[in-house]
This record gives C-alpha cells, structure tokens and sequence, in this order.
C-alpha cells in the first residue's frame, strides 16, 4: 500500500468518499495558508501532504480523532515556520526583481478588462449571467435592498445568495485572469 | 472548545485577521472539521468584498481588507477584475447586454483580434485589398454600361427613318445577304476609311414576305454582348437599311441577325 493509499485509508475507509474529503482538505488548507498571508498556499499544501504521507504509517496506528485535525497541526507547524525560512534567506545576485503591480495593472488595462468580461458572460448561462448583473446592479443602500429582493424571488437567504454570486464571480474571474493574460 | 458558536462578527473579525493566535487556531480547525461551514466563510467574504467595492468598510477595515486580500499582485489583480464587474454592472447598459450577452459580435471580434495581434496586419491588408477591387470591379461594371448605353443611343439615332434618308454615307454601302452558320462561303469584309463615321449595311431580305418591321441586331462574334435596332423598314429592292457606327465594327468579325416583327394580330 503507497503513503497515499494509507492516507485516503485513513481519511474515509470508503475510498471515493477518502477521495472527496482529500479534495476538499487540500483546499482548505491552501485557504488557511492563505488567511495567514503565507507565499505559495499550494506548495505550502503540497508539503503538508508529503510530510503527513512519511508518517502516516505509523501515525494513523495511534491517533485518535479526526485526521484532518492532524494535517491541520502539520500546517500550523509550517506556518510557523515560514518566518524563520524567509530569514534564513539569502538574496540572489541578478534575481528578477518582484513584479510590480503597478505596471501589471497598466497591462492589463480597463479596456481589455471589459472586452474579457463580454466574453466571459457571454460564456454564464443565461441564469447566472442575469444574477451577477443584478447582483452588482444598484448602488449602495439600494443594492443592499434590491439584493433582499433578489433572495427572496429566488426563495433563498442572502447568505446563500452570496455564495452563488461568490462561485459565479470566481468562474467569471477564472476566466477574465485567462483572457487578459492571452491580450496583453 | 469547539463548541462556541461563531457570529457573523467575530467571523468578520477572523477574516479582517482581526482575532488572537488561539482565537484563529479554533476557527481554522472549525473551518478544516466542517465545523464552520465553507458556505458561511464564503457568503462572509463575499460581504466583506461587497462593502470593499461599495466603499463601505471604516478605513481601518479597508485597511485590514487590502493587508488581507489586496497584498499581492494576483490579489490585487483579483480585486481589480471584481471592481469591473460591479461597475460594468451597475452601468446601465448591462442590464440589457446581459439579456442579449450585448453587442458582443462586434467586441468578441475586436478581442479576438487582440487576442492575436499577429494577424491583425495581414487581416486588415486582405480587407484593404478586397475594398480595393470590389471598387474596380463595380467601376469597371459600370464604365462598361455606360458604354453600352452610349452604342445603343448611337444605333437608334443613325437609324432613325429621317437620318437614313437625309444624311448620306460618306462611303459606299456593303451589302449583306443571309448566310449559313457553318457555310462555306467566304466572309464579307468590310475596311471603312479612317474618316467614316458609321458604315451603312444593306441588309438583304431574301423572304418573299414582307413585314410591317424588322429588328436587326448585331454582334461582336467573340461576345455574348448584342445591341439591337428596332422599327428598320424594308425598301422596294428587299434590302434593310442599317447603319452602325465605326467603333461598332471590331476586329474579329461581328454577326448580323434581322428579325421581321410580325404584325399584331386583333381577335372578335
């Protein structure tokens, strides 16, 4: 049995739902780096992943509780780390320098911004295109009201509102990041 | 531990990195348990974005906002693009392009030509061009109708019953007779002086019926091109008055076709 054969064991005996949890655990650990400012959420993720799958072996024999809580300790130990790892750093001689969100923001003007942004819609349903235009439609107090409005003809709560118009804006984002990156 | 529920404030607080070490371990592992609900961190940060872009947030929270969601490049380019889409659709003209995805053909082009601007050149030269011949074609077209019209003018006033009878030839008459398309006869020639103007044809009729008119029309042998005179009279020796104008006669030979007009016939 591989480490991670052992760690989707560990997580779910079912090994689809194993397969499901381990999705989701990946991706909110990389959240979790990210709440805590941490450069490279998904390397950060990928190393927690390969630390637990040295130990699981023996770990798994004798740890009680939820496994997740066990890879959410490896990640906290990382993020303790980082840190001392930054200090330890020693800057290289004709490194790129950092990029400059200034001049990013240059590229990628207003302009491209909307042209990708027709494109982008046009590729929403129907459904989803009208709920983020109406979403952000309004201003201000009256947004707030027309989005009370908008939750109540759908027959949900605001907060789930919220998440539609949150996983419809990271689609369209997704592909805005795509197009403008083709364009400049 | 686990067990305190967390308020929309407090969960606002954690994700501004407004709370203490043990504070955030507790909500971190809440959120890994599915003690906290994904659905609830992501309806609080879209909230939080919301007031962002609204301009809602005191500045000590717009400024926590921006250390956490707007410190790096790609965050920032996130925030960016979020902005666009609220103000593209709070400007009036996304209501209506949302229904009908807007005036996208023409934007979706002009992108897509962005997109590679290596073919932009080559595309603008072929569209250049192609104007270019479309107008000497429509113009070549054109010129050649005009002279058409012009010729046809020309027949029908050299053949009008006045000028045959009062405007003499300049140079002797050449007279027709009907031939066979693959006879084995020899072809008539016809070499008019520099000077003339138009050459007269006599045209013989070689039927024994007479007819009220006759159309005669003529054409450049190499050409489906034909310009026909019409109300040509036949005279008391058979023969058809027609005259043609020089610029008429290429070379290369024309073809000569006379049509009797059969009288109209009156029923009852």
């Amino acid at each position: 049995m591989t480490s991670f054969d052992e760690i989707l064991a560990w997580l779910n005996p079912d090994r689809d739902v194993a397969g499901t949890i381990y999705v989701q655990l990946r991706q909110d650990l990389t959240k979790i780096f990210t709440w805590n400012r941490c450069p490279d959420p998904d390397g950060l993720t990928d190393e927690v992943f390969d630390r637990v799958a040295k130990k699981v072996h023996e770990v798994r024999k004798t740890y009680v509780g939820d496994p997740k809580l066990y890879f959410y300790g490896v990640a906290r130990n990382l993020i303790k780390e980082i840190p001392k790892k930054i200090k330890t750093q020693i800057p290289l001689q004709g490194a790129e320098p950092a990029s400059d969100p200034r001049r990013e923001a240059e590229q990628e003007n207003a302009h491209m911004r909307e042209d990708c942004l027709r494109l982008c819609l046009q590729k929403l349903s129907k459904e989803k295109r009208e709920l983020i235009v109406a979403y952000y439609a309004r201003d201000k107090q009256a947004k707030i009201d027309h989005r009370i409005e908008m939750a109540q003809r759908l027959g949900i709560s605001v907060e789930t509102l919220r998440v539609k118009a949150f996983r419809i804006r990271a689609t369209l984002e997704q592909c805005l990041e795509r197009c403008i990156d083709r364009m400049a | 531990m686990n067990e305190e529920p967390v308020s929309d404030a407090l969960l606002r607080q954690f994700l501004l990195g407004q709370v203490d070490d043990q504070e955030r371990q507790r909500l971190e592992s809440m959120f890994v348990t599915g003690g906290l609900s994904r659905e609830r961190v992501i309806a609080a940060e879209q909230h939080l974005l919301d007031d962002f872009l609204d301009d809602s947030l005191t500045p000590a929270d717009r400024e926590r906002f921006l250390a956490q969601y707007g410190e790096t490049p790609a965050e920032q380019r996130k925030l960016r693009i979020a902005k666009s889409i609220q103000d593209w659709a709070a400007s009036g003209a996304a209501v209506t392009a949302a229904g009908a995805a807007a005036g996208s053909r023409w934007s979706r082009l002009r992108a897509r030509f962005r997109l590679q601007p290596v073919f932009m050149i080559p595309i603008a030269a072929v569209i250049v061009l192609a104007i270019v011949f479309a107008v000497i074609a429509l113009r070549s077209r054109w010129e050649q109708r005009n002279r058409y019209l012009a010729m046809e003018q020309e027949l029908a006033r050299l053949n009008t019953p006045s000028m045959l009878r009062d405007v003499p030839s300049t140079m002797p008459p050449l007279t027709l007779r009907p031939g066979a398309v693959r006879s084995a006869e020899a072809e008539t020639e016809l070499t008019p002086p520099a000077n003339a103007q138009f050459v007269e044809l006599h045209l013989v009729w070689t039927q024994k019926e007479r007819y009220p008119s006759y159309h005669a029309t003529i054409r450049k042998i190499d050409e489906e091109q034909r310009y026909t005179v019409r109300d040509l009279q036949l005279d008391n020796s058979n023969t058809i008055q027609f005259r043609v104008p020089e610029i008429a006669l290429p070379d290369g030979g024309v073809t000569v076709t006379v049509v009797c007009v059969l009288p109209a016939v009156i029923f009852g």
